[in-house]
């Protein structure tokens, strides 16, 4: 492929080559700063696993784009796809709240990055990351869990 | 608001940690005096923690949750779980997998991943799991994965790990459950137990026994190798098991993977255990030899605790010359290579066997040497066709009778002779009036009859479809080496001249450049038949990879001229991504769509995908954060002027046409769209000046860039090959949209309009 590198390392699973292809194809190549990046590059993961994961999902949207259908459903049983959906979508809700802890769900739940890169990555301490990320699973799970 | 929030943060983190509960009651009761609503809020988190944990536990993408091992290349066995390790995981919930609960990750090999896992019923104990890799459970790949599972059960043999169960995940993830070897690597166990000849060489000969069986039932393993075979302790006798018959083998053509891995300079497997057919880029007929090849290499690294080619050396050299080596160079005889070795290393590997450096170097010597040789041939009908052959004659060594593996026959060495004299060699007629003069003219008549009934038996053997496969996956391969070196042309050629029976996998990295350069070529046709091609193989994915390819496609497609294939192929792109909330696929799809006027039914089915991208379009001027580049929204912008220009909202268009340049004029693929866009939108607005001058700057654009030519790479800053295709499309349509208007008005054929509902749509000139 004459725009890949020769030296490419791994081959990319589907998803991250995927996730690549948006973020240098798009053109700029301008972020200012690491943060930037893995911001974007989080936020692109997360728009195809959901994507994939509506496809494959057995929660369908109902009636609107918007509500998911989730009455009956036991979190506890919900497949990984459907989690997706359901971690997506309190996620925006999320946002406005509280933005913080929204962003580092981005970034280690759809973005994959430990603790140890994410910490780095906004400067801060290890430490700090465990202790934001715990809470905001806690506070994203007790959103879910209203709404079902 | 931020305040309090950091509160709770730092309340919830410190409640968390104290286990204590009494303790956790009185910081709260200190913390939270005077403040209920807090306090209820801190222990409904508290409450809700542990489920959460577990909810974002389960994750496609394996996390950090799951430890990792130290080396991911093979599989690392573990060797004692001590208890200790177990309460490691005792707290906090882990990921299940079926009814096996997951406690560690093993290693990887190939596309799948190991774990160690444990079975709660109907009896307690732990097991080894293997998983395909996410993003291979394609049909293909699951359906042979089916098959090999199906065969492995019925594999039945002590010295051969067991398939206990096997099922799928919810995800539609195959994996399946074996006997946990607690083991450690047969090379590693002879040399930390100082096993002397006689002793590796009756664990070696279980080995073939098991290897032996599994030819039996069908299956060659390709990928034998020590840290395969793992020793374990069975009432203190040392048991040999063969592990990992092949979660890599269930992919299509695990050789093609190498292939076309290599052209980008990386290697998966171990060169150094491959035969030198598995090398070689037809995948070919390679058979049980192949496995008794490689328990040759072994059996070499377990007489000598070298390997007959150095893996290192191997692989520092580069593809070709791997190949070259394998295939031609002749290993040293493991008594000639361990003389060549330093007095240290002599002396250390001597001792790892019990014995004296010269005593050592006698053992090899004769009968060993021979047999290694023997199982080292390169020609594999020379080799032990079976491995039981292989193993009696071992036994026959350690009984002192006489083996088969036997000193060469002249003709032999004059084979090995030419093969290293190639050069000397090279006229055909030397070689036979040596060897007539050679030898008598029996001999040489008896191995051609032998040489014929071989090839005659393998004709036999072979079914068509097997070989239309191995020839597509070893096309692939080829041509993928081909397109790594630039040599389009030649890479067209080759892949023209093959039916693909299945889609392959792996073509996807060869289809795409060779689509690009047929493109940049003007090869319409060719290039439309390639990103089909591409775009099947995308559609095995779950999901749209790479939906640039469409943007391929349907450039291609518009450019080669098939109208009724562009229709059907915006039919299909629209109905495939219609759930989609992302708004780059939303917005791809709209424009790929809309290269080419649309009805009404395309254009409502369009909508609801404009709606996304345009809603994802950030209010002028605003700070960009989660969508950081200017650029991606300007392509937003085009595909949205598209739109609205099809669907006649034409002050709408312009606005979208001067938004998107608000954004910047440095990609000009892009900027000669718009120009070209905004001169459709004027003309239909009347405005023929502002349409000319419009038309005019997209023409010099498109010109200066056709003058330049187009390369097939391209970036996205300077716009890729298709982008500028999708400018030309539009430039035509603009084109004969507003001369033939000019022409109009000088007595032409009228532009057809069609009236009712008050929209007009422009046909544009032959498409």
């Amino acid at each position: 492929m004459a725009h890949e590198a020769a030296g490419q390392t791994l081959q990319p699973t589907a998803l991250v080559h995927e996730a690549w292809l948006r973020l240098v194809t798009e053109g700029d190549r301008s972020w200012q700063n690491r943060v930037h990046f893995f911001r974007a590059a989080a936020q692109a993961m997360r728009r195809i696993l959901v994507d994939r994961a509506r496809h494959k999902s057995s929660i369908k949207c109902g009636g609107g784009q918007d509500r998911l259908n989730i009455e009956d459903l036991d979190l506890a049983e919900a497949t990984p796809d459907d989690r997706i959906l359901l971690i997506d979508d309190a996620l925006a809700r999320l946002e406005a709240e509280d933005p913080e802890s929204a962003r580092i769900i981005t970034l280690k739940f759809f973005g994959g990055l430990t603790n140890k890169e994410v910490a780095k990555t906004l400067g801060v301490t290890e430490r700090t990351i465990e202790r934001e990320w715990a809470y905001a699973k806690a506070c994203l799970y007790e959103m879910i869990h209203e709404e079902a | 608001m931020t305040h309090l929030k950091q509160i709770e943060k730092a309340l919830f983190d410190a409640a968390k940690n104290l286990l204590d509960a009494e303790a956790r009651q009185a910081l709260l009761d200190q913390s939270c005096n005077g403040n209920p609503a807090l306090r209820t809020r801190i222990e409904r988190l508290l409450a809700l923690q542990e489920p959460a944990e577990e909810f974002f536990n389960v994750h496609p993408l394996e996390t950090d949750e799951v430890k990792e091992p130290q080396d991911g290349t093979g599989i690392t066995p573990v060797e004692n779980v001590a208890p200790a390790d177990e309460s490691a995981f005792a707290e906090g919930p882990n990921a299940h997998i079926g009814r096996y609960k997951l406690l560690q990750r093993l290693g990887e090999g190939g596309c799948g991943v190991v774990y160690m896992a444990e079975q709660q019923e109907p009896v307690r104990r732990r097991v080894a799991l293997k998983i395909i890799r996410l993003g291979m459970d394609t049909e293909n790949v699951i359906a042979r994965f089916g098959a090999e599972r199906q065969a492995l059960a019925l594999m039945d043999h002590p010295n051969i790990a067991h398939v206990l169960d096997a099922g799928a995940t919810e995800t539609g993830r195959p994996y399946f459950v074996m006997e946990l070897v607690r083991g450690i690597k047969i090379t590693e166990y002879c040399n930390e137990h100082h096993l002397d000849t006689r002793q590796r060489l009756d664990l070696f000969v279980q080995v073939c026994h098991a290897i032996q069986h599994a030819h039996q039932k069908g299956i060659i393993h390709r990928d034998i190798k020590p840290s395969n075979i793992l020793v374990t302790l069975h009432d203190g006798v040392a048991v040999p098991k063969v592990i990992d018959f092949g979660i890599a083998k269930a992919t299509e053509g695990r050789l093609t993977d190498n292939t076309v891995f290599t052209a980008y300079g990386q290697f998966i497997g171990t060169p150094a255990y491959m035969s030198p057919e598995q090398v070689e880029l037809n995948g070919l007929d390679v058979d049980t030899r192949s496995d008794i090849y490689s328990l040759g290499v072994l059996l070499y690294e377990l007489l000598t605790d070298r390997t007959p080619f150095d893996s290192k050396t191997l692989m520092q050299s580069g593809v070709e010359e791997m190949r070259r080596t394998l295939r031609e160079k002749e290993p040293q005889r493991p008594s000639n290579l361990v003389t060549t070795l330093q007095l240290e290393e002599l002396t250390a590997t001597a001792v790892r066997r019990h014995v004296e450096p010269p005593r050592l170097i006698s053992l090899l010597e004769g009968d060993l040497d021979w047999i290694v040789m023997k199982t080292l041939e390169k020609d594999r009908s020379r080799r032990y066709e079976t491995a039981n052959g292989l193993a009696m004659d071992i036994q026959r060594y350690l009984n002192n009778e006489p083996i088969n593996a036997r000193p060469p026959s002249k003709l032999y060495r004059l084979q090995k002779l030419v093969r290293r004299n190639k050069v000397v060699f090279a006229s055909g007629a030397a070689v036979i009036i040596a060897l007539i003069i050679g030898l008598g003219t029996s001999t040489w008549f008896y191995f051609k009859e032998r040489e014929s009934r071989q090839a005659a038996e393998r004709g036999r053997a072979n079914e068509t479809l097997l070989r239309q496969q191995a020839e597509a996956r070893a096309t692939i391969a080829q041509a993928a080496m081909l397109v790594g070196q630039n040599r389009f042309e030649e890479a067209d050629r080759l892949v023209a001249g093959v039916a693909f029976p299945e889609t392959v996998l792996a073509g996807e990295t060869v289809f795409r450049p060779l689509g690009d350069w047929a493109a940049t070529q003007g090869r319409w046709q060719r290039a439309v038949e390639y990103f089909t091609l591409l775009v099947r193989v995308d559609q095995m994915e779950t999901w749209d990879v790479a939906t640039l390819d469409y943007t391929r496609c349907g450039a291609a497609l518009v450019a080669s001229g098939d109208k009724d294939a562009y229709e059907r192929f915006r039919r299909t792109a629209i109905k495939h991504v219609a759930s989609t909330s992302d708004p780059v696929v939303a917005e791809r799809t709209v424009k790929n769509s809309l290269l080419v006027p649309a009805d009404k039914t395309v254009l409502a089915s369009l909508a609801p995908l404009a709606e996304i991208a345009a809603k994802s379009v950030p209010e002028a001027n605003s700070p960009t954060d989660n969508e950081p580049w200017s650029g991606a929204i300007a392509w937003r912008c085009v595909s949205l002027a598209l739109m609205d220009y099809r669907r006649a909202h034409y002050p709408e268009a312009i606005g979208w046409c001067q938004r998107c340049l608000s954004y910047g004029t440095d990609n000009l693929a892009r900027v000669a769209t718009i120009h070209a866009m905004l001169a459709m939108t004027y003309r239909q607005l009347g405005q023929s000046e502002n349409a000319r001058a419009e038309l005019a700057q997209s023409h010099e654009i498109i010109e200066n860039k056709l003058v330049n030519g187009l390369d097939a790479g391209g970036s996205g800053n300077q716009g890729f090959w298709f982008d500028w295709e999708v400018g030309n499309i539009l430039l035509r349509e603009a084109t004969g949209l507003i001369d033939r208007n000019h022409a109009n008005t000088t007595g032409y054929q009228p532009m057809e309009c069609r009236g009712g509902e008050g929209f007009v749509t422009a046909i544009a000139p032959t498409i």
